[in-house]
Order: C-alpha cells, then sequence, then structure tokens
C-alpha cells in the first residue's frame, strides 16, 4: 500500500528500535546481586553459605542459623533458602546445579539421604572421615551412619531422620481383644476381623502410586521378609530373589486375594492414604512419622487418642524394616573455607541442635542419647516413642545411580502390582536396574 | 444466534419456546460446570479439614470456620505472593500485548517476505516442553544476576506469551478488511496510529482475549517461577501454595482459602473486561 | 462481495472517489515502487523486532542448546562431555518407555482437543446468545481456567478419588454405577479421568477463544441469513461456521500444541502410573532430566518432543492456510 501521507516509516522504526533496545536493557539491568557469596569479609569474620531445603515449625532454620551467628563472633553464615521437600526435585536441581559448577559458592548444603551417594560419587560433598571420628559417628543411629556413608567414606553428617512405621486403632484392637500385630499374618488377620465386623472400611492402608514412596514401601516390605534389593556391594542385584518376590507378592494380595486394601492405592501417596485413617474409615496405615500430630489434632481429625504408633511387622524369618528418610547436612568438596564449614556442620549436628529441632520444627533426632532429653519428653511426647523405630531404620539401595534405579523399581513394581506377574515383572525390573548400575 | 430476542415482535411458535428452554438448559449446564469446582473449594475453605474426609461430603459449610483464611493471612503471609503475582503478571501482560501487537499488525497488513515462515517460527519456538527450557533460562538468568527478582521472571512470561498473543491478534487483524486501513489514511493516519486508534478498538475482542489469557497464564505458571525465585520477596502465588506443604501435610482448608483468594480477583477482572468486549465493538467502526 | 457493514449497518467509509494516485510522481515509478516497498517492508520488521527477539531470547537458547546436548554425553558430576552422536537418539528409538509415552501423549492430545473443541465452541455458541445475566455468565466459564493449576490438579485428585470422591459419591447416588470407580489407580481408566479433568479446566479457554471470534462476524451476514428464511441450524452450518473456521482452527491447534505437552494433572495426580498407563512425554522428560540427570537422553527426548510437535503444527498450519485461501476464494 503506497500513499504520499504515510510518514517516514524509517524514523518510526528508528524510534522502535530504540524502544526495544530500552526494554531489553531495562530487563537485563542487574539489580540486587544474589545473597551470598563465600569471601572473607572486611570484618575478618568467615563468611559461609548454608544452603537448605526450607522447613518450618514454630521456628525455622533462619532462626536458628541466626542463633549461630550471634552465639560466635569467627563465622557468619548466610541461610539459602531452597523449595521445601514436598518440592524435592527441584531442590535436588539447584543443589546440582550449584554444587556442579564447583565455584564454592555453596559450603554447607543438606541432602535428601537418598541423594548422598549421588553427590558423593560425583565428588561435590568433602569426605568427612578427618573430622568425625569413630567414637563420634558411634553417638548416632547406625543404619543412618550407613546411608551417610559411600564406598567406606563418610560424606554426610546425620541432621533428622524419619521413618516409616505401623498406626494402629488401639481402640479398636482393644475392643477386639487383638494384640498389636508383629507379623504380617497377625496384621491381615487383625484387618480382615475389623473389617468383616464392619468395625472399619479398610483393613490396611499403604503407599502404592508410582512414585519415590512406593521405593520406600517396597523396601520395607522386602526387608521384613529379609531380603534386598540391591546387594551391599552396590552392584549385584537381588530383586529378583525369594524374599523380595514373596514381599511384593503379598502387596499385590493385600489389594487382590486377602482384600485388606482398596485398589486405589495404586494412585495414592502420603496424604490420601493418611486421610482415610484420620477419618476412622482404617484400622492400620503405612506412613512416616507427621502423621501421629494431625491424628490428635482436633479440627483435622476423627480418632484423637484412639491411635498406637509400632514398628512395622514382618514375616516369619524376616526382621522389622523401617525405610529411612530425613536430610542430612553436606560440606561443599569446592568450599574455600572448609575448616569452618565442618564447624558450623558439627554445631548444626550437635545434641543442642537436634534437640532445638526436634523440639521447634519437628524434626526428630538423629542422636538417640537426645531422645532421653527431659525437655523433649515435655515438647514432644511421640516423638520419644520413635527412638526404637528408627533403630531398626535401614535405607534404600546406596548407589550413586540411584535416580536411575529409583524410577525403574517404581514403573516395575507398578507393573506387578497391576498385573500380577509378580516374577516377571520383577526379573524385567532386575535386568533395567543392573543396566543403570553397570 | 438470538434466540431471545428483545427488538423482535412476540413471536410464539412451537419451536420457539424448544429453543428458548434449551437456552436455558445450555447455560444451567454451563455455569454448574463452571462453578462447580469453585464452589466446592469455597467450601472446603469454610469447613475444618475433617469434615472433608466423609463418606457423605458435606455440602452446606456449617458450622463454619474462619481459620484458614486466618492462616493464608496472618500464617503465610499469602498477601506478599498476591502483591508479588500482581506485579509480574500485570506487567508481563502489558509488555507483551504491545509487542504482540505490532508484531500481529506487521504481519496482517504489511508485505512482509516469508510471513508463513515467520509465523511458524513464532509458533514453533513455543512449543518447546517447558522442561527442557527450566535450566538453560535458570542458567541465564543466574549470569545476569536476575534470580529472584520481578524484572527476570516477567521477562521470561513475556517471552512466553507473545507466541499465543501473536496468532489471537493476528488472526483478529486479518478478519477487518483492508478499507478500514484506506479510509485511516486517508485521515492521514500512519500505521502505528491506525493499529491504536482504528484496527485495535475493532479487533478489541482479540486483544482482550488474548490479554487475559497471558495474564492467566502468568497468573497460574508453577515450575519456571519455582526456579526463579527464592524468597517471599519475589515468590509469586502457585509458588506460595506449593510450600504451604513442608514434607507431606497438605493443609487442604488453607490451600482452598488461598485458591478462593486468588480466583475471585480473576473473575471480577473477567466480569469487567467482557463488557468491554461488547462495547469496543460498536465503537470502533469508521462511520460514514 | 457485499459493501461491508459495521454492526450498525452502516456502510463503512469508501476511499473517496478522488483521482487514486497511489504513486507519487517521481522520476522512475517502479524504482519509486520499490523503495516504497522496501520501506514498508523494512518498517514491518522494525514492528516485529521487539517480539521476535524476545522470543528468540527466551525460547531459541534454551531449544538450540538442548539440541547440542542430545548430541553428547555429558555428567554434570565430572562436568565432562564428548560428542556421541546419535547414540541418544538409537537409546531413544529403542526404548519402550518412550513410545509408551509418545502413545499416550497423542492419545491424550486427539481426545483432549477435539472434546475440548466441541465443548468450548457449544459453550461459545451459548454465550454469544443474548440473554439476561450473560455476562456474570462468561465471567463464570472462566473459573475452571482462573483456579491455579497446582491446586487444580490436587483438586482433581479429590474429586476423582477412588474412595471419598465426590464424582464417586454423585454417580453411586445417581444409581449410575453400582460401587465406587477407582478412576485413578486402574490402568484403564486413569489416563481417561486425566483426559477428562484437563476438559473441565480448559473448555473455558477454547470458549473464549471461539467467542472472540464469533464477536467478530459481521451481524450482517446472519441477518440476511435469516431476512433469507433460513433455520437457526443452517445458518450456524452454512454461515457462521465457515467465518468461524480461521478461529476455529487457530485455537485447536494452540491447544493441540499446549496438551501435547501436559505436565501438571499426569504428574500431580498419579505419577505417571499405575504401571506407566499415563505416562506422558512431559513426566517421562522431567523424571528423566531432573531427577535422574540423563541430560543427552533427556535433551534428545525434548528434542523428540519438538519434531513431533512440530510435524503436528505444520500439517494443522497448512490445513488452516489452505482454508483461509480457499474462504477468501
Amino acid at each position: 500500500m503506497a500513499s504520499r501521507d504515510t510518514p517516514n516509516p524509517l524514523s518510526r522504526r528508528r524510534f522502535l528500535q530504540l524502544g526495544g533496545a530500552a526494554l531489553g536493557a531495562a530487563a537485563a539491568a542487574p539489580v540486587l546481586a544474589a545473597c551470598g557469596s563465600s569471601s572473607s569479609s572486611s570484618s575478618g569474620k568467615t563468611e559461609l553459605t548454608f544452603a537448605s531445603a526450607k522447613f518450618f515449625g514454630k521456628s525455622n532454620i533462619g532462626q536458628i542459623v541466626d542463633q549461630y551467628n550471634s552465639s560466635q563472633t569467627k563465622i557468619h553464615v548466610t541461610y539459602r533458602e531452597l523449595p521445601p521437600p514436598s518440592s524435592s526435585t527441584e531442590v535436588h536441581q539447584q543443589l546440582v546445579q550449584s554444587l556442579g559448577r564447583g565455584d564454592g559458592s555453596i559450603d554447607v548444603f543438606t541432602q535428601d539421604v537418598i541423594w548422598i551417594a549421588e553427590f558423593a560419587g560425583a565428588g561435590w560433598a568433602l569426605p568427612l572421615d578427618q573430622y568425625v571420628n569413630a567414637s563420634e559417628k558411634s553417638q548416632y543411629f547406625p543404619g543412618l551412619i550407613e546411608a551417610c556413608t559411600y564406598n567406606g567414606k563418610l560424606t554426610a553428617l546425620p541432621w533428622f531422620v524419619d521413618s516409616g512405621m505401623l498406626y494402629y486403632r488401639k481402640d479398636l484392637l482393644d475392643a477386639a481383644g487383638l494384640q498389636v500385630p508383629t507379623t504380617w499374618d497377625q496384621l491381615v488377620t487383625a484387618a480382615q476381623g475389623l473389617q468383616s465386623s464392619n468395625k472399619v472400611k479398610y483393613g490396611f492402608l499403604w503407599q502404592g502410586k508410582q512414585a519415590e514412596v512406593l521405593v520406600c514401601d517396597l523396601v520395607e516390605f522386602v526387608g521384613s521378609a529379609g531380603g534386598r534389593i540391591l546387594g551391599t556391594d552396590g552392584k549385584s542385584v537381588q530383586l529378583g530373589d525369594q524374599q523380595a518376590v514373596q514381599a511384593t507378592q503379598f502387596m499385590y494380595d493385600t489389594m487382590n486375594k486377602l482384600n485388606i486394601s482398596p485398589k486405589d492405592l495404586l494412585s495414592w501417596d502420603e496424604e490420601p492414604s493418611r486421610r482415610p485413617f484420620t477419618a476412622g474409615q482404617a484400622a492400620f496405615l503405612r506412613n512416616w512419622s507427621y502423621v501421629y500430630n494431625i491424628a490428635q489434632d482436633k479440627t483435622e481429625s476423627q480418632v484423637v487418642d484412639k491411635v498406637g504408633v509400632a514398628p512395622l511387622p514382618a514375616f516369619s524369618g524376616g526382621k522389622s524394616t523401617a525405610c529411612l528418610g530425613g536430610y542430612q547436612y553436606g560440606v561443599s568438596a569446592s568450599s574455600k573455607h572448609k575448616d569452618a564449614a565442618v564447624e558450623f556442620v558439627k554445631w548444626l549436628s550437635n545434641p543442642d541442635t537436634q534437640l532445638k529441632f526436634a523440639t521447634d520444627v519437628g524434626l526428630a533426632p538423629t542422636r538417640p542419647a537426645v531422645f532421653d532429653r527431659p525437655e523433649l519428653a515435655k515438647a514432644n511426647p511421640f516423638m520419644v516413642k520413635l527412638k526404637d523405630v528408627f533403630t531398626g531404620g535401614t535405607p534404600r539401595p546406596v548407589t550413586p545411580k540411584y535416580p536411575q534405579v529409583s524410577l525403574a523399581l517404581q514403573s516395575g513394581v507398578s507393573k506387578a502390582l497391576t498385573s500380577g506377574d509378580v516374577q516377571g515383572s520383577l526379573n524385567s525390573t532386575k535386568s533395567a536396574i543392573e543396566r543403570a548400575v553397570s | 444466534m438470538s434466540v431471545v430476542s428483545t427488538t423482535r415482535p412476540a413471536v410464539t411458535h412451537p419451536g420457539h419456546r424448544a429453543r428458548q428452554l434449551g437456552l436455558w438448559l445450555a447455560v444451567a449446564l454451563i455455569v454448574v460446570w463452571s462453578v462447580f469446582p469453585f464452589l466446592w473449594q469455597s467450601n472446603a475453605s469454610l469447613q475444618p479439614d475433617r469434615n472433608l474426609v466423609r463418606s457423605a461430603p458435606k455440602w452446606l459449610p456449617l458450622p463454619g470456620t474462619l481459620e484458614h483464611y486466618r492462616n493464608v493471612f496472618t500464617i503465610k503471609h499469602f498477601q506478599d505472593y498476591i502483591f508479588n503475582s500482581i506485579i509480574v503478571a500485570v506487567s508481563s501482560t502489558l509488555v507483551a500485548l504491545v509487542l504482540a501487537a505490532l508484531c500481529a499488525y506487521a504481519l496482517a497488513r504489511l508485505p512482509v517476505p516469508g510471513k508463513t515462515v515467520v509465523l511458524g517460527i513464532v509458533l514453533g519456538i513455543s512449543m518447546f516442553p517447558q522442561i527442557a527450557i527450566v535450566t538453560p533460562l535458570y542458567l541465564v538468568l543466574r549470569r545476569f544476576l536476575l534470580l529472584d527478582t520481578y524484572q527476570g521472571l516477567a521477562g521470561v512470561y513475556v517471552g512466553l506469551a507473545i507466541p499465543l498473543m501473536v496468532w489471537v491478534m493476528w488472526g483478529h487483524f486479518r478478519a477487518i478488511p483492508k478499507e478500514i486501513d484506506e479510509a485511516a489514511k486517508i485521515d492521514g493516519a500512519g500505521p502505528v496510529r491506525a493499529l491504536r486508534s482504528v484496527i485495535i478498538p475493532m479487533a478489541l475482542p482479540g486483544v482482550v482475549t488474548a490479554g487475559l489469557l497471558g495474564f492467566i497464564a502468568s497468573w497460574n505458571e508453577f515450575m519456571l517461577a519455582l526456579s526463579f525465585t527464592t524468597t517471599p520477596d519475589h515468590q509469586t502465588i502457585p509458588v506460595g501454595i506449593a510450600n504451604f506443604t513442608a514434607l507431606y501435610y497438605v493443609p487442604w482448608g488453607d490451600v482452598a482459602a488461598a485458591s478462593v483468594v486468588v480466583t475471585v480477583p480473576l473473575v471480577v477482572i473477567v466480569l469487567i473486561f467482557q463488557r468491554r468486549i461488547v462495547a469496543g465493538l460498536t465503537a470502533g467502526a469508521v462511520k460514514e | 462481495m457485499a459493501t461491508p457493514t459495521n454492526r450498525d449497518g452502516l456502510r463503512v467509509a469508501q476511499p473517496v472517489p478522488a483521482p487514486r494516485a497511489e504513486v507519487v510522481p517521481r522520476p522512475a515509478p517502479r524504482a519509486a515502487r520499490s523503495r516504497e516497498r522496501m520501506r514498508l517492508v523494512a518498517g514491518a520488521f522494525g514492528l516485529m523486532a521487539p517480539a521476535l527477539l524476545t522470543l528468540l531470547a527466551v525460547s531459541l537458547y534454551p531449544v538450540l542448546r538442548s539440541l547440542w546436548l542430545s548430541f553428547r554425553d555429558t555428567t554434570l558430576a565430572l562436568q565432562t562431555d564428548s560428542f556421541t552422536g546419535l547414540k541418544n537418539y538409537r537409546l531413544l528409538w529403542s526404548d519402550e518407555q518412550f513410545w509408551n509415552a509418545w502413545r499416550q501423549t497423542v492419545g491424550f492430545t486427539v481426545a483432549s482437543t477435539l472434546l475440548e473443541t466441541l465443548i468450548g465452541l457449544g459453550i461459545a455458541l451459548v454465550l454469544a446468545a443474548s440473554f439476561r445475566g450473560r455476562g456474570l455468565v462468561r465471567a463464570a466459564v472462566l473459573i475452571p481456567w482462573a483456579i491455579p493449576t497446582v491446586v487444580t490438579s490436587r483438586m482433581f485428585g479429590w474429586l476423582f478419588d477412588g474412595q471419598n470422591g465426590v464424582v464417586n459419591y454423585l454417580l453411586v447416588r445417581l444409581h449410575l454405577v453400582s460401587h465406587n470407580v477407582n478412576f485413578l489407580g486402574s490402568t484403564n481408566l486413569a489416563l481417561p479421568t486425566i483426559v477428562l479433568a484437563d476438559v473441565w479446566k480448559t473448555a473455558p479457554f477454547m470458549a473464549l477463544l471461539i467467542l472472540a471470534g464469533l464477536q467478530t462476524i459481521p451481524h450482517s451476514y446472519t441477518e440476511a441469513g435469516r431476512v433469507d428464511g433460513a433455520s437457526a441450524w443452517r445458518i450456524f452450518w452454512s454461515i457462521k461456521l465457515p467465518m468461524l473456521m480461521p478461529s476455529l482452527l487457530i485455537a485447536a491447534l494452540l491447544r493441540a500444541l499446549d496438551a501435547f505437552r501436559i505436565f501438571d494433572l499426569p504428574y500431580v495426580l498419579t505419577g505417571g502410573g499405575p504401571a506407566d498407563s499415563t505416562e506422558t512425554l512431559s513426566t517421562l522428560a522431567y523424571k528423566r532430566l531432573f531427577s535422574g540427570l540423563e541430560i543427552g537422553y533427556g535433551s534428545a527426548l525434548s528434542t523428540a518432543m519438538f519434531i513431533s510437535e512440530g510435524l503436528i503444527a505444520i500439517g494443522f498450519a497448512l490445513f488452516i492456510f489452505r482454508r483461509l485461501r480457499a474462504l477468501e476464494g
């Protein structure tokens, strides 16, 4: 379209170009620098950056870090908050991006227990053996120290622990004259009895969603049959062995043959399985420690004061197994202030700080001794009872390839639970895992 | 499709009544479909969580409780997240609208060589799975110190909104007869002026639609916001809601209250703007 | 074509019948015309530049980087990478999990786009009619789309819960089913349930796009049809639908491309399960890239997604352009 009246488009174009450039410049203008730097400040204090997933309770991590800063004058810690563990994949990603650069932008960090081997294998976590001697190590739960060790080296210092446990309706068991089950057979009998007498809608709830929690449940069932998923050498896969098959078959049977669990479990993770239990619809529940406080909350639960907690049952010939969870501390191998970082980490992991985390943030200690402290009994009497459960804690397969192993397990076990072909599904999962860890 | 018309004389033939009834039935169905989730959320937000898991749902929140709304504002400081979301969504939508309108106009009206290619690229580049762009963008933003800033997040949202806006507005600009442009040119207006004073008012439905959709997309975007913002000073609503859950427990009543608080203003905005859509049509044409 | 009119039936201004001197008298008319054209083209690029530059800045670098990484074997651990050619793609090609996700993603895309377009069209037609309270209904229609996605996914989890969900409650009460349906925990029903949830949430988006398109159809055409005595159905089918086609197809295209990348619903509701039955390309890519840190493989997967979407888009776009050209005659 030509017209003599059109103003010169070139000048307009220049204007727009300038405008575009201005926009671009405005968008790129650096503002406040990202927080955290790893250099000694002019005040002489050593500056550390501590990156942790976000937890909150009566107080939060930031406040505890502040307490550390004001308690001494040598070190100043800047707390960098990562997303909460409910977005654990993002926490993992951000840690990977920062640690992978190897520039020392993070000195101390927290890692989910299942990432410890991965970060250690990648060389991002500083081995702590020279800073922590054997007697110090013995003050923690042994299962946790095992989870914090990779290739014989300690690469994480324990922070808090969580594990799976059995919740049961003590009012219903008492009324029916039943004991708390210690074997799976006893649990099945109790559950079926309570279901048929219409005391509950479901006998036993656990988590079957194709997600990480399925691996946790699997570890508990397999361990309680005396089996393992991955051998202690980290390479041999024992998933096709008789104990694992027995355990997985049991998981399948709860929904199909024994009928004590609804098939909807296959899409349920922690919360969807917790809700029917605290609504009074189930007799037994396998879940993490967080359920207890909710069960005692009047606005949340219909079963206040009716819930008991015990270690999970086992198969005859096996041992009760609780799958370990929880975040642990790590020191970055590329930290520019390793000694200060270790000093800070040891403070974080000492008995008093662990007590503080327990009473103020609700995170269970990893030192058995702290469970005996009177302050804990006063603030959180339930947590004291968990000491025995945590003592039997077992880690998930320890291998730097854990993420791939977990994905293979999630997919394979879910197939076993839907198709019923347990041996076949476990065999193909075994091949997938062998490929991953080779 | 004016079945119910106020200007026609009242004609009662048998089909008319049936059609009227059909229309009202359709409207009722649509309203139920749209509003049900929201009503369910509002219901959940006014009841203690205990009532949410019952064999028979409690349809009316009686007795109700305001604890969830209290929690949302006093404990979770949700107003911070709302503020951040408003800034990011409004700024990114406005900037994207301007840029996209200029681009769509050029594509619709001016002789651009390889128009189809450009449109194809605009569309194509937006098709990359979001998962794959998170890490590269994270690295870029980190390099330019734009992590945890309004500009960083809003800038990314502008880039993500442009394809949809360009396509929607391009479609509407094309539909406007070229004679309108001619008339504007006779009046002495240049292309940009013509765009602003004549084309956009006529294509207002398209522009407002593009703006609304872009706004809601920015408002609801989660994965990038989670990765690019780290403090409540800059985190947006979806991140705020996701952070209600520390480890496992989902405080569903609080989440419901937060989502009600967030949805109502959006609905109000749409209410305001949908009137503008209708108004724009009658005012935009060049009368003679 | 008849004289164009606006909604009031007034003729839109015609150019004044003055000498149509489109070219200013210049020494060489053809050179001047091409100079003029160049100026317009330059102006056009000037108008497009800010948008395109922003687009490229945000989207091009990630795309290229992903492509680059897909040809290499990168380990973040050792901060090394080596060129491996097509190895990642070969792995992808023989990976049954990838094809499973691909099939399910395509199925989901087709089903949800079709349903959303049809239902969206229906909603838009109703909303275009005039009735009391129309404004309120239009605002109400957007509610499912306006609720934050982080909430909608979990909310559908609640609503479709196999034991305590409202949907099951209503279905059983209305005697449509005999007992609770295991929507999300059964391999047959999980994906259709996710389609249903997506349709519930996204049909308003389509309705809005289509409604905007409906508004730009000049009233004169439908009036002409009515004057000719055509039934409402005929008017719709022969007049409105053809004019609506561009908007409809564009909306469907945009929606299909988005649906192909569906992530939140399957990831939150079922985690890709049970037994991989709701695994989509995006959830698979997320798991492999973020959890598994399989960067080469994950990048190849993203590129494969990109190519698939590109093919869909090209096919669709060609179809749209052909129809548009046919419409313009």
